[in-house]
């Protein structure tokens, strides 16, 4: 099928609120909506929790996916607008935020010598290095390294998720990348 | 070799993997790095980078996906009881509408024959008839704000859990 066919598809059934497509949306993208909602949230707790309340909204809410465009991003720019309007609700500095790092704050670490919630997760099943590295990125830098590099959407898909222009886009891909390689560099170094 | 020859391959080395490159680029990148030791281990830190990105494994947790099931099928449950009470605010509104419509004529008379017989200034009586038709939409108003609030409490579980 093709892609625009079955977005229309997923539009219509959404539209009915039905049942049976959910369970079979939510089976098919779980894995890819909580690997999305763990990087950017940083913690696992945190993640299962957006990760039901995003697909609670994609049934409130499903009224308003057109079929147009790729589900998937539809489905995670509604986990990120729950995460940033949990995250503003909060003290800024608890928070790994979806900010500009350099306008705003930090990735904040409550204690380097402790592994993160993140880290402990990947730490599973992951080679070392990565998991050190990526919990070293912001959240801003780790979330578009994933949806380019692992989720494979188009910049422009990503310019909708992410509610910023494309040269915003790319300006931080370019620094997640070059963020990423250093830390890897750094890390196989040490 | 100049550094602007380097900076220049460190960009399209980023570029390539980010958002492609021409061709001539290409071609001009790959005899760079052919002769550029230090910019060649740029490029392989780079891709060694993206493949341990893209092969990065997460577990996903015990019945996440059922526990999900089952919440968003109670929630449309819940929406779908609350579907004919939505359907009957749209009938009552409807059918207001319809009743104020054909009896505005007569409503309009009765304000003006009620001002006439009980000296109340013109614009008093007109002000009735205004809030007469005004009233309803305000009260419709009401209960979908209402319910709204009753929603945006509902989304605050995030908030108070965390």
């Amino acid at each position: 099928m093709l892609m625009s066919d079955e977005a229309k598809t997923i539009a219509r059934g959404l539209q009915r609120r039905d049942p049976d497509l959910l369970d079979r949306l939510i089976e098919q993208y779980q894995y890819r909506l909580f690997r999305y909602l763990l990087y950017v949230t940083g913690n696992k707790e945190r993640a299962e929790d957006f990760f039901q309340e995003t697909w609670i909204r994609v049934l409130e809410r499903g009224h308003q996916y057109d079929g147009k465009s790729k589900f998937e991003a539809w489905l995670f720019a509604i986990a990120r607008h729950l995460v940033i309007d949990w995250q503003r609700s909060k003290k800024p500095q608890s928070l790994d935020t979806l900010t500009d790092p350099g306008q705003d704050h930090p990735l904040q670490l409550a204690n380097e010598k402790e592994p993160s919630p993140l880290h402990q997760v990947l730490s599973q099943e992951s080679e070392e290095n990565v998991q050190a590295s990526l919990q070293k990125i912001p959240a801003i830098y780790r979330e578009v390294l994933v949806l380019r590099f692992q989720e494979e959407l188009q910049i422009d898909e990503m310019a909708g998720v992410l509610s910023v222009p494309l040269s915003t886009v790319k300006s931080r891909l370019y620094r997640g990348l070059e963020a990423l390689r250093s830390q890897l560099q750094r890390g196989a170094a040490s | 070799m100049s550094a602007n020859i380097h900076d220049r391959a460190l960009q399209l080395i980023a570029q390539a993997r980010v958002e492609g490159i021409p061709e001539a680029d290409s071609t001009w990148l790959r005899a760079h790095l052919e002769e550029c030791d230090s910019c060649a281990g740029h490029a392989r830190h780079t891709d060694r980078a993206l493949r341990l990105l893209r092969t990065v494994a997460i577990p996903l947790p015990d019945g996440l996906a059922s526990r999900t099931q089952f919440r968003v099928r109670l929630r449309a449950m819940e929406l779908r009881e609350r579907e004919p009470k939505r359907r009957a605010l749209w009938f009552a509104c409807a059918l207001s509408w319809a009743f104020g419509i054909a009896s505005a004529p007569y409503v309009w008379r009765l304000f003006a024959w009620f001002g006439e017989r009980t000296g109340v200034p013109r614009f008093v009586w007109e002000l009735g008839f205004g809030l007469w038709w005004t009233i309803p939409a305000l009260f419709g108003a009401a209960v979908l704000l209402i319910e709204s609030l009753r929603k945006s409490e509902q989304a605050d579980w995030l908030n108070q859990g965390s």
